[in-house]
């Protein structure tokens, strides 16, 4: 284990760089030094540890009552030292713990034994975006994980640390190629159009775009474009907060109808400078296959399919079976083109610390891995983070700052070989010759390897700064604004190089061609608010307004270029001899509103809560561009109540209930004008204009009305803590491109469809501590969501384009499929139900069965053991589904199939659960084929547990002051417990690589 | 707490003064766009409206050169082309004739064709609504457009049998439109082809014939007429572009024919960047055996006879020591060159001859037809015709068209369509083949959105 000895022989670098540090840093106390020496004289040390009863405290806050210049921060042994005059009184404080204070009494040591304070998580406050609220005083639905949970997990996107912790937070991954997406629903899907159920994200107060940064010509490896979340490092995260109902969400107006998901990057103490340094290491495999034939049965199988339709003598082409390829060859194609490891490394450093006065954080990471298929990939991610508060001697004026700067660099095959690998003959020949050249065996097969040879990469620059200043004009009047600022800039390209083509065809490198597209988004906003809290009567007002004013310009440059004089200059646009601009645009968005929040709370027990905001966005035309949104919640606090103040058992008992409207503008910039664009393609020497879409201007805000109640319970000082909500969500006035026939030249509309979904749902979370006492301490966290999903209206759905998607009453993921009978025993072909009595399987009228692919519930239940220095944490999630399987179409043709697939129909009478095999000649298999993918035979369980993630650490022990060493073992998605027949059950489009599983070691020093 | 905020009259009058600025979320055009209006308001632009469509037709849909083009799949699905290479060419349901509904091949010459279609009805309605165009320039660019709109309903009607006929940009009307029967779609190609002859000038600046002319309409018309049995118009039509020899004569040399300044062209797609060639040459040379997507299909080969030029001139081999393969070698350029040499030809005087003499035949004048037949054939080197009965002749005719215009927009199928001989001829030859392959179905999605467009075809 090198990094010991990193540690002992680093003590020197350690003092170097301390010193430094503190010699950078020496401005920000500079005015200290004067006042400290005054008081000295009269001061003494006082030493001492702080304990829990049992073991020993670290990090725990000495301070001295009345005076916010001096502090001191207890050890990893819990020792503590500060300097104090005869009488003053310390203030211990230590989250999780009741807050002691000891006065001094001119004693020099003074152990001290903190209270576990179990309602203390209940004063925990929650950012709710503008503001933030007391756990136990907030009327909204806010689910939270916090960066306990996250740096547990060996994952680089930022929505892959919330997936199965959140109640009604629904998150699946869509590729687990390195830089990919995931699929997020908060509450479920709310739009009928698919890409508008995002939710909006606020990084420090700061909106950030997750429109895709990619082009469909580019990012062709992954199954959705390009998203600019990965640019967030999990690592800075200090808290990760999503809002859900209505009285969180409506002061977000137009943008809150998915729910808002609010990132808080991680700020600095005050206290001594902290240094901590995280290294890791760790492998990823892919998680599941699928199981295929071997060559024997898919030999079998192929020959039984010429026998089938009578062909005799094999064609010339047909190399797997007429003795072209080697049929005793039998390769795993999966386990070849995706069976590698991907090597994953990761550093982490961070300085913080301050005074009372001014904090600071400075975090620098560097990520790196590679990738499971052949060949040399890897995707890079470094980054730095930085976080300045610092607030005046009077305290009246505050300044925060905050700033991250990331850098993505990723090098990838253009295409994805999943499913090349999943259809490659396991009979196919050699992927190398003896020489090391790739082998095209005499140009009978497609290498997959070629694939190798066209480049997908990507650069990406993400800048995320803001700047909060407030001040207090008078005690409970505080203005303050907000500017933020974003500045992302993308590169990528994909090149299509000679090399991907068989060499006897002779191509050369002036058939090569690239891609690119540059994409810079930059936008930035402010924010002014005013804040006024006031105690009036017997209770608590608090008036909060604002207004926001956002810009956001986002210019795109798609170019191809074709036709060069060697392939090694495939990324000089100058050596090419054609180049093409597919699109040089620039957008801007606008967006305006004004907002405020009106909170009363009175005696702690009654609690009110209105918010609203008036919204205007350059999305749409003239006289459609404003809308107001609001909300009101309400919660009781019953256990204050005088018959439960005193109660034992009882601790803490809460109703709360919202309702209210929230808006959604996803729709694309600049839809409701009537316009041409350049096509960019030369014809005659002019270049082309298009028309750019069907022109409606007449469409407006899709409204979403959003309805909770919520229970929450804690008992035995919170050591059992329960919460049930229900809730319902109506989205009307649905903004969605309808799908138009072709006849109308185009295939979407843009317009409000006059109909309203349903999402209604369920969610329970249980927070426990089994066991805690001593040096053991064991606690269970527990969600658990319900969900439902219902077209409720939709005036005209038989005549419109949506008749065969949707159904009224259903939910908006279904499928419609052909209700399936069997195999007819004479013809050995799949038999569907025939609706409509006209003799044959048609379409639409036989595909009618629905059948409902969104999760009936899902959740996670997460569990921590702490026993001494040791800690364990292991997080299952799951999810119950119904899935469709992987289509590999017509079973006999020159492609691999499931293994299953072998129990084929072979003869009259047989009973097999598969159809007759055939070459691509039996027209009517063909057509039965493709009916049984779209049937019901094809539906199958997909529900899945999984060990989503385990993190084992040790504290070493370490005998130096106010040090640590800790070890982590992490793994994720290490398990998977799933009936599903075809690989991994997470995906969202067949295809891409599943997810991978991760193993990784870590060690983090503190010092 | 009125009070208390009446203190500050600064900070209220800035909240007021933010709340008033509405004027905040207008924003200009986009730099790549131009209002409708603006569009129609210039020649150049409109001009560059119409060279978009020209641009579209040649990238996509049906009659585009790359192997979703029916050049290529067409030629799969009748005796033309033999599909290659691995499952994933697209190339295979069609030589199989196993397309199916769902297939996105389909779906793009639909959609592609009706986008078209849409552009061109755009520009027709643009510039008729235009102040500042000249009469002369708006009679051009409409003339161009009528051309196109019928021009792709014609091949829409030929692969998918009826269909609905869109002659306006109205989104609610188009959604549900209705498929009418043959018939009357061609009474609509023949009004939009007659219409556009009317007010095209005869002559405009056009060297390369790269933008349908008044000729390209009477190519249009002459084969219009012979698929509607019109036989009287049809030779009427072929004369008056065959007359025109200032203009049009039969290259003597085959390897001219494909050139860029090949006299015999009536329109052809220009290339969309100087040193490109054509989609086609890309798509059919290939030097090295087997071919990855499509060679020619020996039927083909064989049924030339040994003397015959155009195997010679329009056809190359390639072997690997145990197989040969042929390919269409009518475009001899695979990649860009210095100056682009060839450019894809949608018509030309050869088919002219051949319409004629068609139907010359089926009008009686037997000697005629001979005539024209036999122009083509003496430019292949081979002997005249023995055909002398009616029917002989018009065999002699479909042969010589298979032989003429192989590889070129699914020629050999519509000829075999049209003269009731796709069963007879290919059942034999191809496994898949079913009376009902005479027709495309109709994009599966396209039944979903539009309930007017159902029923399917029938064996679909």
């Amino acid at each position: 284990m090198n990094y010991f000895s990193f540690y002992k022989d680093g003590k020197a670098l350690y003092c170097l760089i301390f010193t430094g540090i503190m010699l950078s840093f020496s401005s920000t106390f500079a005015e200290n030094p004067k006042r400290l020496i005054k008081s000295i004289s009269q001061q003494h040390q006082v030493q001492g540890t702080v304990t829990d009863g049992s073991s020993p405290l670290p990090g725990v806050t000495i301070a001295i009552k009345g005076r916010s210049t001096n502090a001191s921060i207890s050890d990893y042994n819990g020792q503590y030292s500060i300097s104090v005059g005869v009488s003053d009184t310390l203030v211990v404080s230590f989250i999780g713990f009741k807050k002691a204070l000891i006065p001094v009494q001119g004693r020099s040591k003074i152990d001290i034994v903190l209270q576990y304070d179990t309602t203390t998580l209940q004063e925990v406050r929650v950012n709710a975006g503008y503001y933030s609220v007391k756990e136990s005083e907030r009327t909204g639905s806010i689910a939270r994980i916090t960066s306990k949970d996250i740096e547990t997990q060996p994952v680089t996107n930022v929505l892959a640390t919330m997936q199965g912790r959140m109640a009604g937070v629904s998150i699946t991954q869509t590729t687990g190629t390195a830089g990919g997406g995931f699929d997020i629903k908060i509450r479920g899907q709310n739009s009928i159009r698919p890409d508008a159920n995002a939710p909006l994200y606020i990084i420090d107060g700061v909106p950030y775009s997750s429109d895709a940064i990619g082009s469909g010509q580019t990012s062709t490896i992954f199954p959705t474009s390009t998203s600019p979340l990965n640019s967030i490092n999990p690592e800075t995260i200090e808290s990760i907060e999503v809002l859900k109902d209505a009285d969180a969400t409506s002061i977000y107006g137009s943008r809150g109808a998915n729910g808002v998901v609010l990132i808080t990057t991680k700020k600095g103490k005050a206290g001594k400078t902290k240094f901590s340094l995280t290294s890791s290491t760790g492998i990823g495999k892919v998680t599941k296959f699928l199981n295929l034939m071997n060559t024997e049965q898919y030999l079998v199988m192929r020959k039984q399919a010429f026998v089938n339709d009578g062909i005799t003598e094999y064609n010339p082409w047909d190399y797997d079976v007429n003795g072209t390829w080697d049929q005793n060859r039998n390769t795993d194609w999966q386990k070849e083109l995706l069976g590698g490891s991907s090597q994953i490394s990761e550093l982490q450093g961070t300085i913080s610390g301050g005074s009372e006065q001014t904090q600071f954080m400075i975090n620098g990471n560097y990520h790196h891995e590679t990738t499971v298929f052949p060949g040399d990939f890897g995707y890079k991610k470094g980054g730095s983070q930085m976080n300045l508060n610092h607030r005046s001697e009077n305290n009246k004026f505050r300044i925060a700052f905050s700033a991250g700067y990331n850098v993505q660099n990723n090098l990838q095959p253009a295409f994805d070989l999943t499913n090349e690998a999943r259809f490659q003959p396991p009979n196919a020949p050699a992927l190398y010759n003896a020489d090391g050249t790739l082998n095209w065996e005499n140009g009978t097969w497609e290498n997959p390897l070629r694939n190798l040879n066209a480049k997908y990469e990507s650069k990406t620059k993400d800048l995320i700064a803001n700047t909060l200043l407030s001040y207090e004009i008078a005690k409970d009047l505080t203005i303050k604004s907000s500017f933020g600022y974003t500045d992302l800039k993308t590169i990528e390209t994909r090149t299509s190089p000679s090399t991907l083509y068989n060499p006897i065809y002779n191509v050369s490198s002036m058939r090569s061609s690239i891609y690119s597209n540059n994409t810079n988004r930059s936008s930035w906003i402010i924010e002014p608010q005013i804040n006024w809290e006031k105690v009036l009567g017997d209770g608590k007002l608090g008036i909060l307004t604002g207004a926001t004013f956002q810009n956001q310009t986002t210019s795109t440059l798609y170019q191809s270029a074709s036709g060069f004089s060697s392939n090694s200059l495939i990324y000089n646009l100058a050596a090419a001899k054609f180049v093409s601009i597919l699109q040089n645009d620039e957008t801007q968005y606008k967006y305006q509103a004004f907002f405020a929040r009106i909170n009363y709370n009175l005696i702690d027990k009654y609690i009110v809560n209105f918010t609203a905001r008036r919204d205007g966005s350059s999305r749409f035309g003239p006289g459609n561009q404003f809308a107001t949104f609001g909300a009101i919640g309400v919660a009781w606090l019953f256990s204050n109540e005088n018959f439960l103040k005193n109660s034992s058992w009882f601790s803490f008992g809460k109703i709360r209930s919202s309702y209210g409207t929230t808006g959604n503008d996803q729709i694309g910039d600049y839809q409701y004008l009537n316009t041409y664009t350049t096509s960019g393609v030369n014809y005659n020497n002019a270049i082309g204009l298009q028309p750019s879409r069907l022109f409606n201007p007449d469409f407006a805000w899709e409204i979403n009305k959003k309805l909770e109640f919520a229970i929450e319970l804690g008992f035995l000082k919170d050591r059992i803590f329960a919460t049930a909500s229900w809730y319902q969500n109506r989205s009307s006035n649905q903004l969605v491109g309808i799908p138009l026939a072709g006849t109308t030249g185009f295939t979407l509309l843009q317009a409000n469809l006059d109909a309203t979904v349903q999402n209604r749902g369920t969610e329970l979370t249980l927070r426990t501590v089994n066991f805690n006492k001593g040096n053991f301490k064991w606690s269970t966290n527990f969600n658990l969501t319900f969900a439902t999903n219902k077209l409720l209206a939709f005036p005209g759905l038989e005549s419109s384009p949506y008749n065969q998607k949707y159904r009224i009453g259903e939910p908006l993921n279904i499928v419609l499929l052909y209700k399936y009978k069997g195999i007819n025993p004479q013809t050995g072909i799949y038999e569907f139900e025939d609706l409509n009595n006209d003799g044959t399987t048609s379409f639409p009228d036989d595909r009618q069965t629905t059948a409902n692919l969104n999760p009936k519930f899902y959740g996670g239940i997460q569990n921590q053991f702490e026993l001494k220095r040791w800690k364990l944490d292991f997080h299952f999630q799951f999810v119950k589904q119904t899935n469709r399987s992987f289509p590999m179409g017509p079973a006999g043709m020159m492609s691999n199939q499931q293994a299953r697939i072998a129990q084929s129909w072979q003869a009259p009478g047989d009973n097999a659960p598969y159809q007759i095999f055939t070459t691509g000649y039996n027209n009517d298999a063909l057509m039965a084929n493709y009916f049984y993918s779209e049937s019901t035979a094809v539906l199958t369980d997909a529900s899945f547990i999984r060990l989503k993630n385990i993190s084992l650490s040790y504290e070493l022990p370490v005998n130096l002051k106010e040090s640590s060493c800790k070890i982590m073992l992490q793994g994720q998605n290490l398990l998977t417990f799933t009936k599903y027949i075809d690989g991994d059950p997470e995906f969202t489009t067949y295809g891409y690589l599943p997810p991978l599983k991760v193993i990784s070691l870590a060690v983090q020093l503190t010092f | 707490m009125i009070k208390q905020l009446t203190k500050y009259p600064i900070l209220l009058s800035i909240i007021v003064v933010l709340s008033s600025c509405d004027s905040f979320v207008e924003v200009d055009l986009p730099n790549s766009q131009l209002t409708n209006t603006a569009v129609f308001e210039d020649y150049s632009t409109a001009n560059a409206a119409l060279m978009d469509i020209y641009a579209k037709m040649r990238d996509t849909g049906i009659l585009t050169g790359t192997n979703m083009g029916i050049s290529n799949q067409m030629g799969n699905y009748t005796d033309e082309l033999m599909a290659s290479g691995d499952p994933s060419n697209l190339s295979w349901p069609f030589y199989n004739n196993s397309v199916l509904p769902s297939s996105s091949n389909v779906a793009e010459y639909w959609n592609a064709s009706y986008n078209q279609i849409y552009a061109a009805n755009a520009l027709l309605e643009g510039t008729e609504q235009s102040k500042t165009l000249s009469s002369e320039d708006k009679k051009q660019l409409q003339g161009e457009a009528l051309f196109i709109r019928a021009l792709l309903h014609f091949y829409l009607l030929n692969l998918f049998g009826d269909i609905p006929y869109i002659k306006e940009t109205d989104y609610k009307k188009n959604s549900t439109a209705t498929r009418i029967p043959t018939q009357e779609v061609y009474q609509h190609i023949i009004a939009d082809l007659e219409r556009a002859q009317a007010i095209l000038p005869i002559h405009f600046d056009n060297p390369q014939k790269v933008r349908a002319d008044k000729y390209t309409i009477k190519a249009l018309l002459a084969r219009v007429y012979l698929y509607t049995k019109s036989f009287a118009e049809a030779a009427n039509e072929a004369s008056s572009l065959l007359n025109q020899t200032d203009l049009y004569s039969l290259e003597d040399n085959l390897s001219g024919v494909f050139l860029i300044s090949s006299r015999e062209t009536i329109w052809q797609f220009q290339s969309s960047l100087a040193g490109q060639n054509t989609k086609e040459g890309s798509l059919f040379i290939f030097e090295a055996g087997p071919p990855s997507i499509t060679a020619l299909n020996p039927l083909l080969i064989n049924s030339f006879a040994t003397d015959d030029l155009r195997k010679a001139n329009w056809t190359k081999s390639v072997t690997d020591g145990t197989s040969v393969w042929y390919y269409s070698y009518k475009y001899k350029e695979q990649n860009a060159t210095a100056v682009s040499k060839e450019y894809s030809v949608v018509f030309r005087l050869a088919e002219q001859y051949l319409i004629r003499a068609e139907a010359r035949a089926q009008q009686g004048d037997l000697i005629g037809a001979k005539e024209d037949l036999n122009k083509i054939r003496t430019r292949a080197g081979l002997p005249n015709t023995i055909a002398i009965t009616q029917q002989q002749l018009l065999i002699a005719v479909l042969q010589e068209r298979y032989w003429e215009f192989f590889t070129e927009q699914g020629h050999r199928f519509f000829d075999l369509k049209r003269s009731s001989e796709l069963d007879k001829t290919l059942s034999g030859i191809k496994p898949g083949w079913k009376t009902t392959d005479s027709l495309l179905p109709i994009p599966q999605n396209e039944l979903s959105v539009n309930p007017n467009l159902r029923p399917q075809n029938p064996g679909y």
